[in-house]
């Protein structure tokens, strides 16, 4: 009845997660709900990045605390009530941050992990 | 800025913490929603739609209180909710509780009693300002006595060169008959140099301290009182200052009162025995026998930046240059330097550490007890857990719950212990011995407090860790099952901690009950230590003689004779004699050189020591002392002086081998010219220093030959001697109406006072590791009692299948028997290592003596036999039908 007693591990770096979600709302002009951002993330990196839809959550969490993303109850394009996810101006600047940074490290793997 | 909006948005909500709740089981729900709907738009019928997004989903119970966590004060929620749950969990398990409760009161509460005066003796800084810089100055002897007494020409040159230090001064204690504003009364008085006071950096709270101009010869008499002396005799009155008070017939002018609570006492040099209530300047000759007898105590405040070390140094060099300047006096005399605190806990420090020591393994059987408690309960909640673990809580969260629940019993214990601190301490006060240290500001204030609180935290994850963690490891499918009936999966892991427990339990008790059998053994010694006297139906009191109304000797020689003629004739008086120090007095020791008459002058500084002792021939016959040779004093020689001696048996043989001493004629250095005195008896050896230290050549003279103005009245009584007490004071009164009478105590009394602190370490040590056998005894009890219930089926299977009782007997106590053994060889082996610590606490008895070994081998064996018995012989009346049908 139950799959697993341990949580899944995550298949990402610490951190990578949030820094999809960022992303994934900064390229979108319009709040998008949770939903939505999960099937953003699955349909860009094409199902590479394995994401246990649910851990979604809590991590939007995380940001909210934060102050990087604002969440206001809305209506999705079908017609229902959702919650509704967008970028404040701290988490833009915030994204642009951890996206030079991760650059920078992307970079130096890179560096080691290729033949010369 | 960034921090006070997080904390802001915390804030709010928290306060809507319900809604936000319901919002995100909504925000869950329209997400599997709108995934099932992508999957039927694939092709799948919607219920297999609704499991695909489940799956993909994770566990949502568990994503949704990983949500909640992210707003911080979640984690408070879940504690208190953590706390509630096993609030309640304890109230339904009340028998559980109790046990586990008392038990740990029990560790918790001794070491609270027995770290409040570690605290008190070893912790609190001394009442002085900047009290590590001050140290005590003592010579060594050149047998090697330490803490020896100084003279007035040594300290004078230590003062005059010791640069480590900022000041030095020197007192001694005497007891004066203080009169004139009430009832004459005999007080302890300090004789000190006046820089006492600026060393001790005490400010009086009246008046002045003594001043350098009280100490010159021609200066008025003046006297500083202590705060107590001034309440208790002149009613707290200001005008105090300025009067005049009479000490041994001499009047002098106080000129202050020091402050509430001053005390200076070096109990182990005082005469008197007691706090001095006054204080008056120490006159310095230069010259002649006064500048050279050693009875000075020395305190000096070092230098800022100055170390012990570098200090002890400087005191040594200077002690070689005195021995060279004065060989005739300082001949293979050292120096050393005591901190403070040495000098007023030094010779209790280790017994209080190993105490605590003790005390701390009595608390980790208690924890071992408990945590075997809670294994057993474990297996009985295996469902429960599985359960909560089935519903989503990872594992972390049950061991947090289990830990709750632990820490709960902790604090509930650590509450009940502080009743049971309470207490002990009161009867630790009571029973401390008096001399040395003083436990009355022994209590609980907030360190001792702070250390419960901390102890009892500890002891929590101490006895809850290991059974949290091993009824998480559970492997959920077996157990769930199983329908959680009996032990499950992880029984035999279980029963390997249960066993390792009760192991443990097993060696702590046997390291304690091996230092408690080794320190009653030694305290039996002590106690049949041959003291050369007998102590049964003795009494004694001391007279000291006001100086002004009996300056003449022959005044003195005659008020003894008319004492203890008048003490003779009392009813119930066998006999009746005096000394002018009692054996295990303490007081200043001292060797004072002589010469034998006919010998060849010994190069100086050679000389042979003896103690000096006045006494009369009524003394021994009182004290049992035996008269081995020769003859007593007479009459005659108890009136006046034919300059004779005794000499005790020790001085006959160390300085008369081969000779018979009686005849002889000696010359002891305690006159102001040579005095030829003729040896007229031998006597026998009494221990004067101590029980444990060997006795020292004495030499007796009779009264007449060296008057005292201090006497211990020695009274042998034929009843108990504490009847005669009230009439031999009205005898002493009869002589001298306004004579007064001090320390009124039995023979008995004073050698219990002596053996004081080996009786109090016996008593604890006997205390902890009886407690410790008894928790000990209690967790075998439990474990035995808990694997028979376990094998309950096993065991009606055996003897359905024609197994005999006493073979069932015999399996479950070789059982017992055997951790018992393991936990017997391991507490082996950490005894031998361990109670070499206490061999400093130890008298006539090794560290590793083999008979305490083997009696606390068998004295645990047979109390663990005991304890696996009873489970032993319920499972001899297992019923075997009932047993099976049990399935």
């Amino acid at each position: 009845m139950v799959k697993s007693r341990e949580p899944k591990k995550s298949e990402m770096m610490p951190g990578t997660l949030e820094l999809l979600i960022l992303k994934t709302l900064e390229r979108n002009r319009d709040p998008l709900h949770g939903y939505g951002i999960a099937r953003h993330i699955q349909r860009v990196s094409r199902d590479v990045l394995q994401v246990e839809e649910g851990s979604l959550y809590p991590a939007l969490q995380r940001l909210v605390v934060k102050g990087l993303v604002e969440a206001e109850w809305g209506v999705s394009d079908n017609n229902r009530r959702a919650r509704l996810y967008r970028l404040t101006p701290a988490g833009r600047k915030q994204l642009a941050a951890e996206v030079a940074d991760f650059e920078r490290l992307l970079e130096a793997i890179l560096r080691v992990v290729r033949p010369a | 800025m960034i921090r006070l909006a997080q904390l802001w948005r915390r804030a709010r909500h928290y306060a809507r913490r319900e809604q936000f709740d319901r919002e995100l089981a909504e925000e869950m729900r329209f997400h599997l929603e709108m995934k099932a709907e992508e999957y039927v738009a694939a092709g799948m019928s919607p219920e297999e739609a609704r499991r695909a997004a489940r799956r993909q989903f994770g566990n949502e119970t568990r994503l949704r209180e990983s949500s909640r966590e992210t707003w911080g004060f979640a984690s408070m929620e879940t504690l208190l909710q953590d706390v509630r749950f096993g609030a309640r969990v304890l109230a339904k398990h009340r028998g559980f509780t109790a046990v586990a409760v008392v038990t740990l009161a029990l560790g918790i509460g001794a070491n609270t009693a027995i770290f409040s005066v570690v605290n008190e003796l070893l912790l609190r800084p001394l009442p002085f300002r900047d009290a590590g810089r001050l140290v005590m100055l003592w010579e060594v002897s050149p047998a090697g006595r330490r803490q020896n007494s100084t003279s007035r020409a040594n300290f004078r040159a230590w003062r005059e060169q010791g640069a480590s230090f900022e000041g030095m001064a020197a007192f001694s204690d005497q007891r004066l008959n203080l009169s004139g504003a009430g009832d004459p009364e005999e007080v302890s008085v300090q004789l000190a140099t006046p820089e006492l006071f600026r060393v001790l950096d005490v400010k009086p709270a009246l008046g002045r301290a003594l001043a350098e101009e009280d100490a010159g010869p021609d200066a008025p008499d003046v006297a500083v009182l202590s705060h107590g002396l001034w309440q208790r005799r002149f009613g707290g009155d200001p005008a105090v200052v300025g009067r005049s008070i009479t000490l041994n017939g001499t009047p002098r002018t106080v000129v202050g009162v020091l402050p509430a609570g001053f005390q200076w006492h070096i109990k182990q040099r005082s005469s008197t025995g007691r706090p001095a209530e006054i204080w008056v300047p120490l006159a310095m000759p230069t010259e002649g026998a006064a500048a050279r007898g050693r009875f000075l105590s020395v305190v000096a405040r070092m230098k800022p930046g100055v170390t012990v070390e570098q200090a002890a140094a400087e005191m040594k060099t200077i002690a070689a240059r005195l021995e060279q300047d004065a060989p005739q006096f300082n001949k293979g005399f050292g120096a050393e330097v005591l901190p403070l605190r040495e000098q007023f806990v030094g010779n209790v420090r280790p017994a209080l550490l190993i105490l605590l020591g003790a005390v701390g393994f009595v608390l980790l059987i208690a924890c071992a007890n408990v945590a075997n408690l809670m294994l057993s309960r474990a297996a009985a909640r295996e469902k429960e857990i599985a359960l909560r673990t089935a519903l989503g809580a990872s594992r972390m969260r049950v061991v947090r719950q289990l830990l709750t629940e632990s820490l709960l019993l902790a604090l509930m214990g650590s509450a009940l212990g502080l009743l049971v601190a309470w207490w002990g301490i009161s009867a630790l006060v009571a029973i401390s011995p008096r001399d040395v240290v003083n436990l009355q500001g022994v209590g609980l204030n907030l360190t001792v407090l702070g250390w419960t609180l901390a102890v009892s935290l500890l002891t929590g994850v101490i006895f809850g860790i290991a059974p949290a963690l091993e009824a998480t490891r559970l492997n959920l499918n077996d157990t769930l099952k199983e329908g959680g009936k009996g032990a499950g999966g992880h029984g035999a892991r279980a029963g390997r901690l249960r066993s390792a427990f009760v192991v443990a339990e097993v060696a702590l008790a046997l390291v304690l009950l091996a230092s408690a059998g080794l320190l009653v053994k030694s305290f039996f010694r002590l106690q049949k230590i041959d003291t050369g006297f007998e102590t049964e139906n003795v009494l004694t009191m001391v007279v000291s003689l006001p100086e002004g109304k009996y300056g003449e000797e022959r005044q003195m020689v005659a008020f003894f004779r008319q004492v203890t003629e008048r003490l003779r004739a009392l009813p119930g008086v066998r006999a009746a004699g005096m000394v002018n120090y009692l054996p295990l007095y303490g007081g200043p020791g001292s060797s004072t050189g002589f010469t034998v008459e006919g010998r060849p002058a010994p190069p100086p500084g050679e000389e042979p020591g003896t103690s000096v002792r006045v006494a009369d021939a009524a003394y021994f016959e009182a004290m049992g002392i035996p008269l081995v040779r020769g003859r007593h004093f007479n009459e005659r020689e108890g009136a006046e002086a034919r300059r004779v001696a005794l000499v005790s048996e020790s001085m006959a043989r160390q300085h008369f081998p081969g000779e018979d001493p009686v005849g002889k004629r000696i010359s002891v250095d305690m006159f102001e010219q040579p005095t030829p005195t003729e040896i007229v008896g031998v006597v026998g050896d009494v221990r004067y220093d101590s029980l444990t230290d060997e006795a020292v050549p004495t030499v007796y003279f009779p009264h007449p030959d060296l008057a005292y103005p201090f006497m211990t009245l020695v009274i042998r009584t034929a009843g108990d001697p504490s009847e005669v007490a009230a009439a031999a004071r009205r005898e002493v009164r009869a002589v001298d109406p306004e004579q007064a009478v001090a320390d009124v105590r039995t023979m008995n009394q004073v050698m219990a006072d002596t053996v004081g602190r080996a009786r109090f370490n016996t008593l604890l040590f006997g205390l902890f590791a009886g407690l410790a056998t008894l928790l000990a005894a209690v967790g075998i009890f439990g474990v035995m009692n808990y694997s028979v219930a376990l094998r309950t089926r096993e065991i009606g299977l055996r003897m359905a299948l024609g197994a005999q009782p006493r073979r069932v007997l015999m399996l479950i106590l070789r059982q017992g028997m055997f951790l018992t053994l393991v936990g017997v060889g391991l507490g082996l082996v950490g005894a031998l290592t361990l109670t070499r610590v206490m061999s400093s606490l130890l008298f006539g008895v090794e560290a590793t003596d083999p008979a305490t070994f083997a009696a606390i081998v068998v004295l645990l064996t047979l109390v663990s036999l005991l304890a696996c018995y009873v489970p032993a012989r319920r499972a001899t009346r297992v019923d075997p039908l009932n047993a099976l049908r049990y399935e």
